[in-house]
């Protein structure tokens, strides 16, 4: 404690000589403290603040007028603290870029990697957000290597995001740090979030912490949304496409009190168009419409207790299929072909956080959702009415003071309880899911950490699983990192919500088992070397990941002409992911991003090992990002190289040929223009008008044997351009 | 056109001795935190006639670079204290030795 003062004493600039609080500042990473140097701390509306020191320690002028502390720190949500005239104050940061095992992938460049999170994580500053027009979640990828965007099938405009070449629902999608846009809304979950509400986005590959569950095996992806207590207070974008959607996003955020902060998110939607450039007689894109609501609260009693709770409305209604279907239509198969899904979801959430001690801090996290689907694809019928309950306690304990061993323990309880009719025929889920967990985390020095994680859950159908995960980094330079992972995953899949789009095709779905746990092993080594090049920074990684199934669930759609078999493994079934990236600022300001990556990923499917189909064999990118010495202007350039891949293929049917589909480029371009309180952007997607011959098989026949919209790989889409604009106003720092 | 061939020297300095009609302005201000460095450049930068600023939060410095005629060091300093700050103008030559030192830190 004498050490402390005395550092305090020495190592302060900016503090006052009468009545000065003493204070130290942590930020909670990985769910364990650790002191944040160069944190500033400054009394509300003032311009008296203070750096906290190497030591997370600072020391600031008493303010008889002023009781109101606000702590700040890059990458950590700010907090304001007010002071009762204690002699020393300890504010915990949250951050505001949630943490991973792996690697962190911001949404865009980051500008700010810190030296002293044990994980490497880029922070980013807030004039970066702009990259993209990015409408929602599944477009926010376009300039990222490690995550691949695909279609499910060429009507409803489903889409999946992809980690390590897996199919989207092995990475856990998580919505402010909980797992979150399951079952009925995994096709449709991304296209949920809006891109303009989100404050971040992290994802991390391979193994994750055992805290949030036992679901991810390829790895996870995060969106934090704005909140209400940040600077923004008012945002409003509006987007126009040449096809003619547009897209309306707003938020505003109003401090009630100085503990008390609320903010209210509203998305809009609208697509009305048909448009149908390959002429094959089928709309390119659905015509939608959404509606989504948000309103979210914080609270945050200064003294190490906060609540933040949100609650989420949405509708949206989407129609596909033959141009000249219209919805009023009668279904039967002389009239036009067409698709239907209509959803409605309700959501809640409610975070608290509580710190008992310095040692010791409880958090807890619920959420609740119902969302409820009709939809119809030609002549099958599916619905579904889903309500689920998600509940999490979280105990850490920090050993010691110095934060060597951080202990990270809990609780959890998932229930579902699902009903699903698919012509006539209905099917139930009633699932209970407790579990328990316990995290440990040594960090003996700052080159290395160690995290080490095992959870036991007890499912109603398939008993009580295991859940062992690890995590290794070492530094041996500060500029240097390495990791490794290890760990097990598991997933229930609910086999008709999540391949509902399967229903766009002629044959019929069939499957042996309602219930199948899905269970797999993922392995990750990554390393990763940052240095300066010509005065400019330069990185370079290299990563590999292999995931081994043990159980997955199968979608033979080669083995029959007249159904697509979904059936445990019988036999192997693994994915290897090889990507090298580099990032370079090649001329001043100019940032170019080149990677490359290597799928490979194989199933057995009926008794043979294959290539798994409409998975690319590598993918490469390059993006160009320029601005000018003011960042006034921003330019953006993407390129994507898709590697061909196999086909899905029929024994003994004709219509076979080809059985590959080939290489594939995507170029988007962005030019955005910033105002002082707005900006202006206009870009392009897919420039090269590069779309997929013949999307849908059988187009002239939808109601006959050989419609398939779902053998699809590349886009559907042509070069569509657009433009929006955004406004931002912030709150007076006065 | 003009703002694009300034980025093509690395420093400003250099720029504004090759086109005579740049005036470059410098302050001390009262900046305490990384906000206060971001929220002066953003509100700065859109400043009638701006093409090349600095702010920097260790030496407490302000370095704007304008055209000739589009704006003053009293409207500069303006927009600054209207955001908060304090702007004592100092010389160049002051600047250099603030920043120089700062960076020796």
């Amino acid at each position: 404690m004498k050490r402390t003062i005395f550092l305090s004493l020495v190592c302060l600039t900016f503090s006052g000589f009468s009545n000065p609080i003493k204070g130290k500042v942590f930020g909670l990473e990985n769910n364990q403290k650790i002191v944040l140097p160069g944190a500033n701390v400054f009394w509300v509306g003032t311009s008296i603040g203070a750096i906290a020191n190497e030591n997370g320690e600072f020391k600031i002028q008493a303010e008889p007028s002023n009781k109101l502390l606000v702590v700040s720190f890059v990458g950590f949500t700010s907090d304001t603290i007010r002071w009762n005239g204690e002699e020393a104050v300890n504010v915990i940061l949250n951050p505001n870029l949630s943490l991973d095992e792996i690697r962190v992938v911001q949404k865009n460049k980051g500008t700010y990697i810190s030296k002293i999170n044990p994980i490497y994580t880029q922070h980013i500053n807030g004039a970066e957000l702009h990259k993209a027009a990015c409408c929602n979640l599944s477009e926010s990828f376009v300039t990222n290597p490690s995550v691949d965007m695909s279609f499910n099938d060429a009507i409803t405009g489903a889409r999946q995001i992809k980690l390590l070449g897996l199919d989207g629902i092995y990475s856990q999608l998580q919505t402010e740090n909980f797992p979150n846009l399951r079952g009925l809304a995994t096709n449709y979950g991304l296209t949920y979030i809006p891109g303009p509400w989100l404050e971040s986005i992290q994802v991390s590959k391979g193994a994750a912490s055992v805290v949030n569950g036992y679901e991810s095996i390829s790895g996870q992806i995060n969106a934090n949304y704005k909140k209400p207590d940040a600077l923004e207070a008012f945002n409003f974008n509006v987007f126009n496409s040449s096809e003619g959607k547009v897209e309306l996003n707003s938020n505003f955020s109003v401090k009630l009190s100085e503990k008390i902060s609320t903010a209210l998110f509203v998305h809009g939607e609208n697509f009305q168009h048909r448009i149908d450039h390959n002429m094959d007689g089928f709309l390119d894109e659905p015509l939608m419409k959404q509606i989504h609501l948000f309103n979210q609260w914080k609270y945050n009693s200064g003294k190490g207790f906060m609540v933040h709770a949100g609650i989420h409305y949405l509708n949206e209604d989407r129609v596909g299929g033959q141009t000249n279907f219209r919805k009023s239509m009668s279904r039967i198969s002389s009239n036009p072909y067409g698709v239907n899904v209509a959803n409605e979801r309700m959501e809640g959430y409610v975070k608290t956080g509580f710190d008992i001690n310095t040692n010791h801090s409880i958090a807890f996290i619920t959420n609740f959702t119902h969302h409820n689907m009709d939809s119809y694809y030609g002549l099958n019928t599916y619905s579904g009415d889903e309500f689920t309950l998600y509940g999490n306690l979280v105990h850490t304990y920090s050993i010691d003071k110095a934060n060597v061993h951080t202990l990270n323990s809990g609780l959890s309880l998932v229930i579902d309880q699902t009903d699903e009719t698919l012509n006539q025929k209905s099917f139930h889920v009633n699932e209970t899911i407790p579990g328990i967990f316990s995290e440990y985390t040594f960090k003996p020095s700052a080159k290395i950490t160690l995290m080490t994680g095992l959870r036991a859950d007890h499912h109603t159908n398939f008993g009580t699983f295991f859940t062992p995960r690890f995590h290794l980094r070492y530094s041996p330079t500060e500029h240097l990192n390495m990791r490794l992972s290890a760990g097990k995953g598991y997933r229930t899949p609910r086999i008709l919500a999540e391949n509902s789009f399967l229903l766009a095709n002629y044959r019929s779905l069939k499957f042996n088992e309602d219930n199948i746990l899905e269970e797999a092993w993922n392995y990750g080594i990554s390393i990763n070397q940052e240095l300066q090049l010509a005065e400019r920074p330069f990185s370079v990684s290299a990563e590999y990941f292999r995931t081994d199934f043990i159980n997955q669930l199968i979608i033979d759609r080669e083995s029959s002409a007249s159904q697509i078999i979904l059936s445990s493994l019988d036999g192997k079934s693994y994915a290897n992911s090889y990507q090298l990236e580099v990032h370079y600022e090649l001329l001043p300001r100019l940032d170019v991003v080149a990677a490359y990556r290597i799928n490979d990923v194989k199933q057995t499917i009926n008794h043979e090992l294959v290539r798994k189909p409409l998975t690319s064999k590598y993918k490469g990118l390059l993006t160009l990002n320029y601005s000018d010495r003011l960042k006034k202007w921003m330019f953006d350039y993407t390129l994507q190289f898709n590697g061909g891949g196999r086909l899905p293929v029929i024994a003994g049917n004709q219509l076979n040929a080809p059985t590959e589909f080939p290489d594939f480029k995507i170029m988007n371009a962005q030019v955005t223009k910033y105002f002082r309180y707005w900006n202006i952007y206009l870009g392009a997607e897919n420039l090269l008008d590069y779309t997929q011959d013949h999307p849908i098989l059988g187009a002239d026949r939808p109601f006959e044997n050989g419609f398939d919209a779902t053998r699809i790989w590349g886009p559907v889409m042509g070069r569509k351009f657009y433009a929006g604009i955004r406004i931002t106003l912030n709150h007076q720092s006065k | 056109m003009i703002c694009i061939g300034l980025t093509v020297f690395p420093n400003a300095i250099k720029a504004q001795k090759a086109t005579s009609d740049l005036v470059t302005v410098c302050y001390k201000s009262s900046m305490n935190c990384h906000g206060c460095e971001e929220t002066l450049t953003n509100y700065l930068k859109f400043e009638k006639g701006v093409k090349d600023l600095k702010v920097d939060l260790k030496s407490n410095t302000i370095k704007v670079v304008y055209k000739a005629g589009k704006n003053t060091p009293e409207n500069i300093a303006k927009g600054i204290k209207k955001k908060g700050y304090e702007a004592n103008p100092i010389t160049e030559e002051e600047y250099k030795s603030l920043l120089g030192e700062s960076s020796k830190k």
